[in-house]
């Protein structure tokens, strides 16, 4: 149905309510939606007024009727929802369709707000449920802001009604939305999950919105949809000043850009409609020509496969024992900061694999995958083998990923190809089967074209599968690089998909491994590699990256590879590490902040010393002289940061010498910190925390919009002996006092510490909590006092 | 970028005597930061209403209850809404750059209230360009003395905030990205006494704890 709709023809929505509702008396502020049960017989007038003007489809008054914005108003979503669309379809009285119009919930999704994607998702739900029911004819989410919070409405909408969905996002002129969404992110990701119909809408005139408009025509293959403001508002009073005839003359570049689904937001009225309509008609819609090619991404970088990407292969436990070690305590921080460094080194996509024993990964991948979009922009290769995992990590990124991996396995394919493509993500084929790997480059083409069979049959689009073609270890099996490489020739040239390759497996066992690996990058680079999986940290694979893309013509003028070599040209030959500022001792690189220099020389006292004595005789002294200067305020707060920072390059350097000498690790007792419920500014907690952990405390951070339960729990799952708690404003003060006091009802409570903008002494005393802190400093008193 | 700017972060970081390298570090990330980044404001002038229970701004639902709304406006018959905001994307790179460096994420963090203060001053700008031969009160915030934090939802909904700027207010009355500002400034037809100014002129400024953490008590 949804394609029937939208399809080869011009189709007329409707333009704004909320506006016409203020010209008709509605105060700015207050809540449309509640007028679907007080006042029916006005909605009525204005859905038959654009019915009359020519809409064909109209939307019913339910912009905000989800549970988080009615929680006051003591109405059920149900109720608001049912009432707005019978309002609807009996005023339109079958003359035009009517579309449940889905709203932004009014508070940010995670990582920016503390709404999860679950909880958003349930929110969106349960309107979309209502809707259905009510008889809506099709589904509009709108005004959209947020990637993350589009996908859960569409989501919501494909998994609970039958119903055609269309969704039109707002933004701003630079190209992005507020949240730093781009066009292409938007237009890809939607319509690989699914939507029937996308757009814009909102927030800009008709005139700023047509270049939008033209490059979301060029990245989607769907219908488009534009329903623009009457120009901009007048700061003073708030008036859109676009009258109907400018408005109208205004969206007809829209339609030669491709655009076929035309209405009105903002500012608009019945007039506006019936203008546009007068303007549209006779007219067709025009051809459109859509930039094919594969392309993943994050919401705020799309990332398109028209040359050479590096996908880091970092985030993997395989044969590193510091990163498995993270996995079985859970700690995501560590695993974020291999992410960031291979994103500073240059990576394009990033392969995530947490698949270790001891490890649930249905439940871990998709909270990994969390906690790396919060900080890294870049899209990533989900890399698993279990399809549950596969599924719930693809279900709360936010964009267009790529699965890795599905083989020639009829049982495979069956299983993992669907949840590919209802996710829209690419996907990797490894060209073996249920025989193993064929020792022959003909016969591993051949388990690509039935891979790629397979995916066209389930709809996935030839550009979103990429194939492996399989690097093995040369020692073991040297003829295989050979085919390998004639294999990733032919895939590329003849089946002319993406070619990916986990290139550093071909050196395993032998001597001067970088070399080999390089050699092999640049052969396979020659014959069709499009997709490395590689180490990004290692230099010699980016050089080579570097310089194939000036050979290849990709890297335009040299650009690239001269800004990366003027950038490194002051190191050394063969020193990949930044350039050291030659301080001689440990204590003074940590005093100065500079992280280099104080892993060097750790690791060089690490030869003679051990960890411990290391940290209590040098590391801790170090840092403590930098409290003190912090104290007399000679010291300044970025500058006590960067003490810890460096203290946290010794501290990595010490575990890891544990680590590889197979020692338990070094601990000095644990904490738990936590911002408690209510509070989304958590920038303090965090330096409490950096600084904590590098005088060796483990700090579990509870992170921040914490319930008071969670922290109970925690406190009492961790056996923590110290928990610390900020809080930044009068209104979550309360939630700081039930927090403490649910620990002190603990059957060993834990000694509680708590600090934060508005906290005093006084208060901390009043509310039970044994210590307070001022600052990160007396934090680290306070922990030695109760932890030692 | 203007020094006001780097002043301002500065102030915000406690460390407005900060040696050389420290200043030139936070002169370098307030500069990357204007220079990607513009805080965006909207406003809108209201009549108002004194009323018993408080002043009504007509047209929207917003009624500032209290002695500090009740002073501060005794002399006007205007007031302007304002909000601003540096918006999610900055929110984006300070958790990126926790991620990464946490000296640079409080420097960041520093530069983001200057710079969305710096906003606001430049919507005052435009308001009185507007209203020319106005004098505008001090600007004041949800939460500065008796002014309740409840009007924050009212103010940005009758500013369609959450639209125009992607502003939004929690349960717990906190402004959403956080680097934002919503705030009152009367407009009368007397000059108006200074009454409050921000971190920058507060007689707290070198002792008070939350700027020590990084924060401050205006927004």
């Amino acid at each position: 149905m949804g394609t029937d709709l939208f399809r080869d023809k011009i189709l007329i929505l409707d333009g704004a309510m909320g506006t016409v509702l203020q010209q008709r008396g509605l105060l700015p502020g207050r809540m449309p939606d509640l007028l679907n049960l007080t006042d029916p017989e006005l909605l009525a007038s204005v859905y038959r007024e654009y019915a009359e003007a020519g809409s064909q489809v109209v939307y019913a008054n339910t912009f905000g009727a989800n549970a988080l914005k009615l929680a006051r108003s003591g109405h059920a979503v149900s109720e608001v929802v049912t009432a707005a669309v019978s309002t609807a379809k009996r005023a339109v009285d079958g003359k035009a369709l009517v579309a449940l119009d889905v709203g932004p919930l009014g508070e940010l999704l995670e990582p920016l707000g503390s709404l999860t994607f679950e909880r958003a998702y349930d929110l969106f739900r349960e309107m979309m449920a209502a809707g259905a029911a009510a008889g809506a004819d099709l589904v509009a989410v709108e005004t959209m802001t947020d990637l993350y919070e589009a996908k859960a409405a569409l989501l919501a909408a494909k998994e609970n009604t039958a119903l055609p969905v269309l969704v039109t996002m707002s933004f701003e002129e630079s190209g992005r939305t507020f949240t730093g969404c781009t066009v292409a992110s938007m237009a890809r990701t939607l319509e690989g999950l699914g939507a029937d119909a996308i757009g814009l809408n909102c927030s800009l005139g008709p005139d700023q919105l047509a270049p939008l408009l033209r490059e979301l025509c060029e990245n989607t293959r769907l219908p488009v949809a534009a329903k623009p403001n009457a120009g901009l508002p007048d700061p003073v009073d708030g008036h859109y000043g676009m009258g109907p005839e400018d408005f109208a003359a205004a969206l007809l570049p829209c339609l030669e850009a491709g655009v076929t689904v035309f209405g009105g937001c903002c500012g608009t009225s019945p007039a506006y409609i019936r203008r546009l309509k007068a303007a549209l008609d006779g007219k067709r819609p025009a051809p459109r020509r859509c930039l094919e090619g594969s392309f993943v991404c994050t919401p705020v970088n799309p990332v398109r496969l028209d040359g050479v990407r590096v996908i880091g292969e970092r985030v993997n436990p395989t044969g590193k024992k510091r990163f498995q070690q993270a996995l079985l305590e859970d700690d995501l921080d560590y695993i974020l900061d291999v992410a960031v460094q291979q994103e500073e080194a240059g990576a394009d996509i990033l392969d995530v694999n947490v698949g270790c024993p001891g490890v649930d990964e249905a439940a871990l991948l998709p909270r990994v995958v969390k906690k790396l979009q919060s900080a890294v922009s870049l899209p990533l290769q989900l890399d698993s083998s279990n399809p549950d995992a596969l599924e719930a990590a693809l279900r709360v990124y936010n964009g267009k990923a790529a699965v890795n991996s599905v083989n020639g396995k009829p049982e495979v394919l069956a299983r993992v190809l669907p949840i590919v493509k209802k996710y829209g993500a690419s996907v990797v084929g490894l060209a073996m089967d249920q025989d193993g790997i064929p020792q022959t480059a003909e016969k591993r083409v051949e388990i690509a074209e039935r891979i790629l069979k397979a995916a066209l049959a389930q709809g996935i689009p030839r550009e979103d599968l990429w194939i492996d073609c399989l690097a093995l270890t040369v020692s073991a099996q040297q003829e295989q690089a050979e085919e390998t490489l004639k294999a990733v020739r032919t895939v590329r040239q003849e089946l002319g998909l993406q070619t990916v390759l986990g290139v550093s497996n071909i050196s395993f066992g032998l001597p001067n491994r970088a070399l080999i690996t390089q050699n092999f990058l640049i052969q396979a680079l020659a014959a069709g590699l499009t997709l490395p999986i590689v180490n990004p940290n290692q230099r010699e694979m980016m050089d080579a990256v570097a310089a194939f893309r000036v050979l290849s013509g990709e890297d335009d003028q040299c650009r690239d590879y001269i800004a990366r070599f003027a950038a490194v040209s002051a190191v050394p030959t063969g020193q990949t590490a930044p350039v050291l500022s030659g301080v001689s001792t440990l204590e003074e690189a940590v005093a100065r902040g500079l992280k280099a220099d104080a892993a060097r020389l750790a690791k060089a006292l690490l030869q003679t010393e051990d960890g411990l004595t290391l940290v209590e005789r040098r590391l801790i002294p170090a840092l403590d002289s930098v409290g003190e200067g912090y104290e007399r305020g000679t010291v300044f707060l970025p500058q006590l940061l960067s003490a810890a920072q460096a203290a946290q390059e010794v501290f990595e350097a010490v575990r890891a010498s544990i680590v590889e000498k197979g020692g338990a690790p070094v601990k000095k007792g644990k904490l738990i910190v936590a911002t408690v419920r209510g509070d989304i500014h958590d920038i303090g907690k965090n330096i409490v925390k950096t600084v904590l952990e590098n005088y060796g405390y483990e700090v579990v951070d509870l992170g921040r919009d914490v319930p008071p339960e969670t922290v109970a729990q925690a406190a009492a799952a961790q056996e923590a002996s110290l928990v610390g708690l900020s809080a930044l404003m009068t209104t979550t003060l309360p939630a700081m006092e039930e927090t403490v006091r649910r620990l002190r009802a603990l059957e060993r409570p834990p000694v509680v510490f708590v600090g934060g903008a508005v906290v005093t002494p006084e208060y901390a005393a009043r509310i039970g909590a044994d210590e307070y802190a001022r600052d990160a400093r007396q934090s680290v008193e306070i922990a030695r006092r109760v932890l030692g | 970028m203007s020094s006001h700017l780097l002043e301002e972060a500065l102030r915000y970081l406690g460390a407005a005597d900060a040696p050389e390298t420290l200043r030139r570090q936070v002169e370098a990330e307030a500069e990357t930061l204007s220079a990607g980044l513009r805080p965006r404001y909207v406003y809108k002038v209201c009549e108002l209403d004194f009323q018993g229970e408080g002043i009504f701004l007509r047209g929207t639902a917003v009624i500032l209850t209290g002695e500090t709304a009740r002073k501060m406006l005794a002399q006007c018959r205007r007031a302007a809404l304002l909000a601003c905001t540096l918006g999610a994307r900055f929110d984006l790179s300070l958790s990126a750059m926790q991620a990464r460096d946490m000296a640079r994420a409080v420097i960041l963090d520093a530069c983001g209230s200057a710079l969305v203060e710096q906003g606001c001053d430049e919507a005052e700008k435009e308001l009185s360009a507007r209203f020319p031969g106005q004098y505008r009160t001090d600007r004041f915030s949800p939460g500065y003395g008796d002014l309740p934090l409840a009007c924050q939802g009212d103010i940005c909904a009758a500013l369609d905030a959450p639209r125009r700027l992607g502003l939004t207010v929690t349960e717990s009355l906190l402004l959403n990205p956080v680097k934002s500002v919503t705030a009152v400034v009367g407009l009368s037809d007397r000059p108006q006494m200074a009454r409050i100014r921000g971190c920058a002129y507060c007689q707290m400024r070198e002792h008070c704890a939350l700027r020590k953490g990084g924060k401050h008590c205006g927004n």
